[in-house]
């Protein structure tokens, strides 16, 4: 397990350089000119000190190496836009939002989507089952932005019951949340029905049935453990959904956070901004993807021996 | 009793009822048209294509022409979706939008699955040390949000049409489709009778043309309605967004987000292209979910 | 000795989309305590639907236990609440099943798996459950039982995770033993131990035992009495040295002549004889015999073709369900 868990950290180090060097690459093909492009005329010693202050005058890898090296000890580099502004102090300033939006959102989805597919599970075919199942089909299919719409529409205009946008008090963010843990809300609902249905029919509930243990025992140890171990592989595409989802709600909502302020990082053009927001998104998704690896071993003995 | 003989009893028996031979694809389809929520699903999927088709070319009303006079109208026989802001039918737009909105997700989900069969193909084929870094490498990038990347790819393009957000739409979602390519590959492999291939001296070309891709096929044909919703959902965040298709084009997302700013007085402009995506997006989810019982012989008798 | 175990009419159907399988319909038997009784048949015969019946195990839906009874040492089981079954199962009757490999639960130790019986019925601490866990480990033959205690069940062989299995099942000591193919899934060479084991422990802990197996070979080693199923009833019922020695149901016969023999210098001295045909549809059985259709003895207007033939006792403690036994068979031809 030691050994697996040290290549499977071993192996991220190369996959970040990789995805650092792909964004670094791509940035490159519109960078070098958001000075240049800009409509007012920069004064040719101006534009000098501006490449100077951003290394854009040194060799590519010079300025790879820079980046990355900046990267391994938490440096992302200035705004090119923002005056006297790192990429630092942006994160710093937005990123608690978007995670608390974030986590939020996956306390939605656990505490309604789970239960809702284990209760589908135990009665298959019910109104309760079809009920969830539609609800779960129907979540997956609307857009957020409809979703987002609909519950300002309704809640905040014509109920009155909630504020419409902002992230100040609580009652701000129950709104944008639960608009963004829908999907894997109904993600899990779905999810978390098949595999215990799946479950369920294993050779080894019956062996536990037979062995006389008490129905809550044979639920909760017997199935349920085993049926919440694909649960915690889909955490990983679930973090990309709600990221996906959050540049949409943190805009519908005016919440801010990263998600929207990538998307006025792009509009002025600021790229250091949003190379610093891709790296640090990537480098999320990457380490919940190596937690969750080893969750899965801890959880699934038979893994262990095979993944090393 | 004789083996023969005993063996033509058997037969005899068995002979009561003629297996008739048909084609996995003969029983995939006879198994798809049982699911009756899947038949619902692919015939609206069908209407819905067909209306963007048509509707365009037969409707009287210009999808682009602005009559500031006839903005903000509710739905009514002339005009069923009612018009936008800039007095436009929405039924001929929408219809107009659903073309572009179709188009890319069918665009970026070919080439979706042109890169993941391509990597797939050859991590899964090639094997060894090569397969497991290129694997690792997926299993880092898992669940990498594609809408970032989609944004980033727009600007470095630069500009923003129907082929530059195929691009942009394929470019960070074709992880899982290589992941389910490279395994399909991998479990062909082992197969006896791609061994008898290589014992035979079969070139490695016709093994991987003629035994293994084929055999993905049936994968690919679910992985391509289990990537459209994705896709088409993408496209609308984009446009959404305000980085997708530009006016006077249209498309589903764009439309949503010209109805944006006037949802409380006319909330008819955002939500009729947004429920088209939404049923759009849940035909897709049911037929991938017919094909698969139909194409997987695991839960063939369930 | 008095009888543990006892089926009366019992029938089990399964009620599906295509219609109703009558999977088992209408078997009587008993068991005597401290005896075993094989029970034989082709797959697919409701051998292991009657097992599961006894346990009260089957997924209802879709199967019902459409009536007739099952008494354990006087009880009926068919009536009981899940509730009250959950303390008579792995209690009084316990369960031996077909795949070791899919029996254990793979996230658990095995010896949270003992364990977890030794409390749930009989109370025990973790500490002394922990130890008599071990004691069982050692008496089904595992090899350094004490540490094995925390390996998973991949850590295992098939045969030693059925040794496990049977480590569980025997854990509360009770009086009745069902193993359902117990050894089908094993290695030839492992299928034997296992099977002396079972014997072993039956005879150690007076314990009773249902053998259920397709297998005429495994009966002749350990049962005591047999019952040989087809098609949802039992066509036959003898004790295992009459049964082998004179079979009456044309079936039994086949099943027997299935057997290879071996002669004197370990050679196989005859072609193994097959039997024609595939069992009735269980959905629309017969109304005549259900075994007519293979029956090389059914004529065209004999009375089995018409009418089911009853289960009669031939000879004490020997009963059959054919219009041709082989005893009247040879006086007929005579």
């Amino acid at each position: 397990m030691a050994a697996y868990i040290i290549r499977r950290v071993v192996w991220t180090v190369p996959v970040v350089l990789l995805v650092i060097f792909m964004t670094f690459t791509l940035m490159k093909q519109i960078e070098g000119n958001p000075f240049r492009k800009t409509e007012r005329a920069v004064p040719a010693a101006v534009q000098a000190n501006l490449e100077r202050k951003f290394n854009l005058n040194k060799p590519w890898y010079v300025q790879y190496a820079q980046y990355v090296k900046g990267v391994a000890t938490g440096d992302l580099g200035p705004s090119l836009v923002l005056r006297d502004r790192t990429v630092n102090d942006i994160v710093e300033e937005q990123f608690p939002r978007s995670i608390e939006l974030g986590l939020l959102a996956f306390g939605w989805a656990v505490l309604l989507g789970v239960p809702a597919g284990v209760l589908a599970a135990m009665r298959p075919n019910s109104r309760f089952d079809y009920g969830s199942m539609l609800f779960s089909n129907v979540g997956f299919a609307l857009p957020n932005f409809l979703v987002a719409t609909l519950l300002i529409y309704f809640v905040s205009v014509k109920w009155g019951m909630l504020p419409t946008s902002g992230w100040t008090t609580w009652q701000h963010k129950i709104l944008p949340s639960f608009t963004l843990g829908l999907v894997p809300m109904a993600y899990f609902a779905r999810l978390v029905r098949g595999t215990m249905l799946e479950t369920l029919q294993q050779d080894y509930v019956r062996t536990a049935k037979a062995k006389g243990l008490r129905r809550r025992r044979v639920l909760t140890v017997h199935v349920l453990r085993n049926s919440l171990i694909p649960v915690v592989t889909a955490a990983a595409p679930l973090l990309g959904y709600i990221i996906t989802g959050s540049f949409i709600v943190e805009n519908i909502f005016a919440v801010p956070g990263i998600g929207r302020y990538y998307v006025t990082a792009v509009s002025a053009r600021d790229y250091s901004v949003v190379m610093g927001l891709t790296v640090l998104l990537s480098i999320i998704v990457i380490a919940a993807n190596l937690v969750v690896d080893i969750l899965y071993g801890i959880l699934d003995p038979r893994t262990r021996e095979a993944r090393t | 009793m004789s083996a023969t003989q005993i063996a033509g009893r058997v037969a005899g028996v068995d002979a009561g009822a003629p297996i008739r031979q048909s084609s996995l694809w003969q029983d995939a389809w006879r198994r798809y048209l049982r699911n009756r929520g899947a038949v619902a699903a692919g015939i609206l999927f069908l209407l819905i294509v067909v209306w963007c088709i048509v509707v365009p070319i037969v409707s009287p009303h210009d999808p682009n022409r602005i009559e500031f006079p006839d903005a903000y109208q509710g739905p009514s026989w002339s005009h069923p979706f009612g018009t936008d802001q800039f007095g436009r039918d929405l039924f001929t737009r929408a219809a107009l939008g659903g073309r572009i909105s179709i188009g890319i997700g069918f665009g970026a989900t070919l080439a979706i699955l042109l890169i993941g069969v391509a990597y797939g193909a050859i991590s899964g084929f090639v094997g060894g040390k090569l397969d497991n870094a290129l694997m690792r490498f997926l299993d880092a990038l898992y669940g990498l949000p594609y809408l970032p990347f989609a944004i980033l790819a727009l600007a470095i393009i630069g500009t923003v049409n129907f082929w530059t957000m195929v691009v942009a739409l394929s470019v960070a979602s074709w992880f899982i489709t290589a992941r389910v390519v490279r395994g399909q590959i991998m479990t062909l492999k082992e197969n006896d009778y791609v061994r008898a291939a290589y014992a035979v001296g079969v070139r490695w070309y016709m093994i991987l043309g003629r035994h293994l891709l084929p055999n993905t096929l049936g994968v690919l044909v679910i992985t391509i309605f289990l990537e459209l919703p994705g896709v088409i959902l993408g496209e609308a965040f984009l446009s959404f967004l305000g980085l997708g298709i530009n006016p006077p084009d249209a498309s589903w997302g764009s439309m949503a987000q010209d109805g944006r700013d006037a949802y409380r007085a006319h909330p008819h402009i955002i939500i009729i292209p947004s429920l088209a995506i939404a049923t759009l997006v849940l035909c897709a989810n049911f037929i991938a979910d017919g094909l698969r019982d139909a194409l997987d012989p695991r839960t063939k008798e369930t | 000795m008095g009888r543990l175990l006892e089926v009366e009419d019992l029938r089990t159907h399964f009620f599906t989309r295509a219609g109703v399988v009558r999977a088992v319909d209408g078997v009587d038997f008993s068991v005597e305590k401290g005896k075993t009784l094989g029970i034989v048949g082709e797959s697919g015969c409701g051998k292991s639907v009657t097992a599961l019946s006894i346990m009260r195990l089957l997924p209802t839906p879709p199967a019902r236990i459409v009536s007739g009874s099952i008494r354990f040492d006087g009880r009926e089981l068919t009536t009981l609440s899940e509730r009250e079954l959950e303390d008579v199962r792995g209690r009084e009757v316990a369960m031996v099943f077909q795949d070791p490999m899919t029996a254990l639960n793979p996230t658990l130790t095995i010896g949270t798996q003992i364990i977890e019986v030794l409390r749930r019925h009989l109370g025990l601490d973790d500490r002394t459950a922990r130890r008599r866990a071990a004691e069982l480990l050692d008496e089904v033959g595992i090899p350094r039982a004490r540490e094995r205690l925390d390996d998973y069940p991949h850590q295992f062989s098939g045969g030693m995770r059925q040794r496990v299995v049977i480590a569980i099942a025997i854990a509360c000591e009770p009086r009745l033993l069902i193993a359902d193919e117990p050894t089908t899934a094993l290695d030839v060479t492992v299928q034997a131990q296992v099977l002396d084991l079972l014997d072993d422990l039956r005879r150690e802990h007076e314990m009773a035992m249902i053998l259920i197996t397709h297998n005429m070979g495994v009966v002749a080693e350990s049962a005591d009495d047999v019952a040989v199923m087809y098609a949802g009833q039992i066509v036959e019922q003898a004790p295992a040295h009459e049964l082998f020695r004179r079979p009456e149901h044309p079936y039994t016969e086949a099943l027997l002549a299935a057997l290879p023999d071996l002669d004197d210098n370990g050679a196989r001295s005859r072609r193994l004889a097959a039997i024609p045909g595939r069992p009735p549809d269980l959905i629309d059985p017969p109304q005549a015999c259900r075994f007519a259709a293979r029956c090389p003895y059914a004529g065209c207007g004999d009375s089995c073709a018409l009418e089911p033939p009853a289960l009669r006792e031939l000879r004490p403690d020997h009963r059959v369900r054919t219009a041709h036994p082989a005893s009247e068979r040879e006086a007929v031809t005579a």
